[in-house]
């Protein structure tokens, strides 16, 4: 998957945002908290874990997701966010 | 801003601090490690469950508390994953679902907190035991609550969730903590068989293990020299007559030296403490009142303003429902109805903080009637006011 494809979509960054601040969560609160709603987050959720950036553990219904930290591009990416925080605190 | 005071360290009168020492409790610490030697010799071949009763104060809280804090120490440092979680049943509203959810979410905090059953709740509880190895032993303090309000099932799923799951670990141990062992009664003949078989009963302090208790606590939260032995002698004394109630004395002492404080008085006298006996309820805790519904809260001040003016022993639910409702109209909420205050009535009578009961001959019908037994009508208006003040300023 070509990294304009993760990054192209402003809800899968807002989502990327959301795993990075809470670390873990499922699927309503992902939604709840980005704004968007269940079917959309479900499916940048899908889109996220086939690229290998994030995984989930399910609890019978319960679906809980964060980041695939065994990826090498996820510690980059937290990187970015990170730094990005950082500067917009600063700004 | 500088002052003086008889205090070293405060926190050590506190009700949530647990002593690294129980003085008078060592046999039934080493009971409870017996019970739960498997845990760290062969962890995941069994599961235990223990009862802990005795009266308010006689140490059955910070008994546990120890021994979990000792026990997880021993479990780490043989590399032995093991949990120690302590639950208030009241605090969770004696409901089975908040209770399961207090505990999955000390293993993953942002746990979705509705949308499921308790059920799959504890599901949920079991894998993340396995999946993380993780072996658990969950202490259910007032346990009464539960059992009132859900009766025997979250106790039968709860001892016998293992059995549902042979050939693998077993990971779920239950400590539970009950005040009166007459609650077992109402649990069903299986679940009750299941947890029966290990009781250990806490008997009332003497004045002589009071006394020992308090020397302990005042070593370590005053200054030398503030607390002469007559003091403790005497608060002692008032803890034994409370039926060997080691809060209350530890209570009294900690106030009586505020009083001290207040004051600029560089000793903690026993007329300090006599001023504390009035504004400390032996078998009512201030926190007990405070984590009260708001409803429960305006019927008690109902209670306590009508008991101000009638001076009888007792009130028939009828005026309590209308001391209650004049109070809904001065805080502008919607009073319950009947039914629902009747229930609040049982409630706080099982809490201890009133006493409810069917009235007998001399009465016209049959009412409940209500009486204030361990604390006086103005000092539960006091302690009321102030709760629900401090609530309304947020």
């Amino acid at each position: 998957m070509m990294i304009e494809d993760i990054f192209s979509s402003r809800g899968r960054v807002r989502i990327l945002r959301i795993l990075f601040e809470i670390e873990e969560l499922n699927i309503s609160e992902i939604a709840r908290r980005a704004g968007l709603n269940y079917t959309t987050t479900n499916q940048h959720l899908q889109m996220l874990e086939k690229a290998g950036l994030i995984r989930h553990k399910s609890f019978g219904r319960i679906r809980i997701y964060r980041f695939n930290e065994e990826n090498a591009k996820v510690r980059v990416i937290k990187d970015l966010m990170a730094v990005w925080e950082q500067g917009s605190k600063q700004t | 801003m500088s002052y003086a005071t008889v205090f070293k360290d405060e926190t050590k009168l506190d009700i949530n601090y647990t002593p690294s020492k129980l003085q008078h409790r060592n046999f039934q610490l080493k009971l409870l490690n017996q019970y739960f030697r498997h845990a760290i010799e062969t962890p995941g071949k069994m599961t235990q469950r223990v009862i802990i009763t005795g009266k308010v104060g006689t140490g059955k809280t910070v008994l546990t508390q120890l021994f979990g804090r000792e026990i997880t120490r021993e479990a780490q440092r043989r590399n032995i994953n093991l949990r120690y979680i302590h639950l208030n049943c009241r605090q969770n509203k004696g409901s089975f679902f908040l209770t399961l959810q207090q505990i999955v979410t000390q293993f993953h905090p942002t746990f979705p907190k509705r949308g499921y059953s308790a059920e799959e709740l504890l599901q949920a509880l079991i894998q993340i035991l396995d999946t993380q190895n993780v072996h658990l032993i969950v202490t259910l303090d007032e346990l009464e609550s539960l059992i009132q309000n859900e009766g025997s099932e979250p106790l039968y799923k709860l001892s016998r969730i293992e059995e549902t799951r042979p050939k693998t670990p077993r990971r779920l141990s239950l400590i539970c903590i009950l005040r009166e062992l007459d609650w077992l009664n109402k649990l069903d003949a299986s679940t009750r068989s299941t947890l029966q078989s290990n009781i250990i009963q806490l008997d009332a302090y003497t004045k002589t293990q009071l006394k020992d208790i308090l020397n302990d606590r005042i070593t370590l939260a005053f200054k030398p020299g503030t607390t002469p032995v007559e003091t403790i002698e005497f608060a002692a004394e008032l803890g034994t007559e409370e039926g060997g109630n080691a809060r209350y004395a530890i209570e009294l002492i900690w106030r009586a030296g505020k009083y001290a404080d207040t004051e600029g008085d560089k000793e903690v006298s026993p007329e300090h403490v006599r001023r504390a006996v009035e504004t400390v309820y032996a078998g009512i805790r201030r926190d007990e009142i405070a984590a009260l519904d708001l409803h429960k809260k305006l019927f008690l001040l109902g209670i306590s303003r009508r008991f101000q003016l009638t001076k009888g022993a007792y009130l028939s639910m009828g005026e309590a429902e209308e001391a209650y409702t004049i109070v809904c109209e001065e805080f502008d909420k919607k009073p319950r109805g009947h039914t629902q205050l009747w229930k609040y009535a049982k409630e706080l009578s099982n809490l201890g903080i009133i006493k409810a009961e069917p009235s007998t001959s001399g009465q016209r019908g049959k009412t409940t009637l209500i009486g204030l037994p361990h604390i006086t009508a103005t000092n539960l208006e006091t302690e009321l006011n102030k709760i629900l003040q401090h609530a309304k300023r947020g």
